[in-house]
């Protein structure tokens, strides 16, 4: 069977200006399944995101190609969308005005568009505050927008950049289960940068981790634990075993960059 | 909803104009009980509005305030026209930013007012002259506003834009030009100050009417309630256009609108 996603052999040096080349990704290969939910995990720098910006279309790989759905990537596509960390959400547009965005993009009509806009936002819980500016909502609420944005389109792919890393620890607990329910309901298939060996492990099906830069797939973690998952699993003996085993995969990475602090 | 209430509600208002009231009286009470003065050298609030109530009375007054705001209307309008886009294409192209870039910085440094004699040699003394003068003076705040707005635009709402599958001109019209606005009007600011410069001291330099002329006329004839006229109502007429530019930054940019009272 082909994989739904797949990436050979991806290599990317990014050359700034008056600086020496970087390179972010080198020989990295990874298959995804249709409807999977894929965290991938690694030592800040390793070029996750990049790897993320590549398969959004917004870079394009020195060597290698990704190819979804048997049809090569070349550049921003419908049928992906991207959650940033930083929200990125227009500060000068509404809730309602942000969510359309993609869509508008699309040149969908504007009373669809409305229509569709109301229903993620009514998914997402922010029902009331459509007229709301980005500067009048909390963070998790701003996040919950770029969700909202991001699935307006409805992509086959949901890409998530460290969509939570700038929430407080409470939100981000809330936020990861309702991407789960969020998930469980509209079976996209979900790429997920995360730092947190915690985040990973609790809504994967599968966790990569990437080696220190340049990056590539160090090792591919099944996560075995039933669906759906509620907090009281992150306490299990069998949760613990898992964290433990992506920790150790990802211990020699930090070690080797000199930042094996712990975290 | 006593005294306080209503206090509170318009502490700015009401304390802005105690301080205005208060400097009045102050200038008032000072000159006709402390200190002798000499009508010649100096005047005062009385003398200011009798003089006041007689020129808005007459028609002069009106004639040479139509005559400035044309040229004024000129210069600014032509500045706006061509300030934005180059502005706007200086941030964008590397290239022109880099051609030009020397060229303007020293312009808008240097004081442009030092031309006015070749301006007006060139262009005569008419509404012409005084129209190039005041885009001159107006058109680098344009320029560079709107430079600096385009540079500073945020580059992962250009990233955003691009993954959700906008071109070039999406990015234009959803991104840079929205954020750029803001910028935009802090330049017009700058801008209208400039640009009255402009036309007064083309009025000073050569001519025969026009508020400027006005003011270095009742000047040079010792009429100096009458200078103060002058004065007091090209004060008046920033101060409306500035509020004017607020107002309509409110409009075309509401969440600015509240951002700002937060």
């Amino acid at each position: 069977m082909v994989p739904y996603i797949r990436a050979q052999n991806v290599n990317l040096t990014f050359r700034p200006k008056n600086r020496d080349p970087v390179t972010a990704l080198q020989g990295l290969s990874l298959e995804v399944g249709r409807g999977e939910f894929l965290s991938l995990v690694g030592p800040s720098g390793c070029g996750k995101s990049t790897f993320l910006n590549v398969l959004l279309g917004l870079l394009r790989p020195d060597q290698g190609e990704i190819h979804l759905d048997g049809k090569k990537i070349s550049g921003p596509g419908y049928e992906r969308a991207m959650v940033f960390q930083e929200f990125g959400l227009l500060p000068w547009r509404t809730v309602l005005a942000n969510v359309e965005l993609g869509m508008e993009l699309k040149g969908v009509p504007a009373s669809i568009r409305r229509e569709r806009a109301s229903e993620l936002i009514n998914l997402v819980g922010l029902t009331g505050f459509e007229h709301h500016y980005p500067h009048e909502l909390s963070g998790g609420m701003k996040q919950r927008v770029g969700l909202a944005r991001a699935l307006a389109t409805d992509p086959e792919v949901l890409l998530m950049d460290e969509p939570f890393a700038a929430l407080d620890a409470q939100t981000r607990d809330l936020m990861q289960a309702e991407l789960l329910q969020i998930w469980d309901r509209t079976k996209k298939t979900v790429i997920f940068v995360t730092h947190s060996i915690e985040e990973a492990a609790y809504l994967s099906d599968r966790v990569v981790v990437v080696t220190s830069r340049p990056g590539r797939a160090k090792k591919l973690i099944d996560i075995k634990l039933p669906r759906p998952r509620d907090y009281e699993m992150r306490l299990t003996p069998e949760f613990n075993d898992i964290k433990a085993t992506i920790w150790n995969s990802l211990k020699d990475e930090l070690i080797s960059r000199g930042i094996g602090d712990g975290r | 909803m006593g005294v306080k209430r209503i206090y509170e509600e318009y502490q700015r208002p009401i304390l802005g104009l105690i301080s205005l009231i208060g400097l009045v009286a102050v200038w008032e009470f000072t000159v006709t009980y402390v200190i002798e003065f000499n009508p010649f050298f100096f005047t005062k609030p009385s003398h200011i509005a009798t003089a006041t109530k007689e020129l808005l009375l007459g028609d002069r007054l009106w004639r040479d305030l139509a005559i400035s705001s044309r040229a004024f209307l000129w210069g600014f309008t032509t500045a706006v026209i061509v300030g934005i886009p180059m502005g706007a294409v200086m941030g964008w192209r590397t290239r022109v930013e880099y051609t030009l870039d020397p060229f303007f910085t020293a312009l808008y440094a240097s004081p442009l007012v030092a031309l006015a004699p070749l301006i007006i040699l060139i262009f005569g003394v008419g509404l012409t002259g005084k129209a190039v003068l005041v885009f001159l003076l107006a058109v680098f705040p344009f320029i560079f506003n709107t430079y600096t707005g385009v540079k500073s635009t945020d580059q992962l709402l250009i990233n955003v834009v691009r993954a959700f599958g906008g071109k070039e001109r999406h990015l234009y019209v959803n991104v840079i030009l929205p954020s750029t606005l803001p910028f935009i009007v802090a330049g017009a600011r700058l801008a209208i100050g400039r640009g009255i410069v402009g036309v007064i001291v083309g009025e000073f330099y050569a001519a025969s009417e026009g508020i400027g002329f006005a003011i270095a006329h009742f000047g040079d004839t010792y009429r100096l309630p009458e200078m103060f006229v002058g004065i007091i109502i090209l004060s008046i007429i920033a101060v409306l256009l500035t509020e004017a530019l607020r107002k309509f930054e409110l409009i075309i940019a509401p969440y600015r609108a509240e951002m700002e009272t937060r």
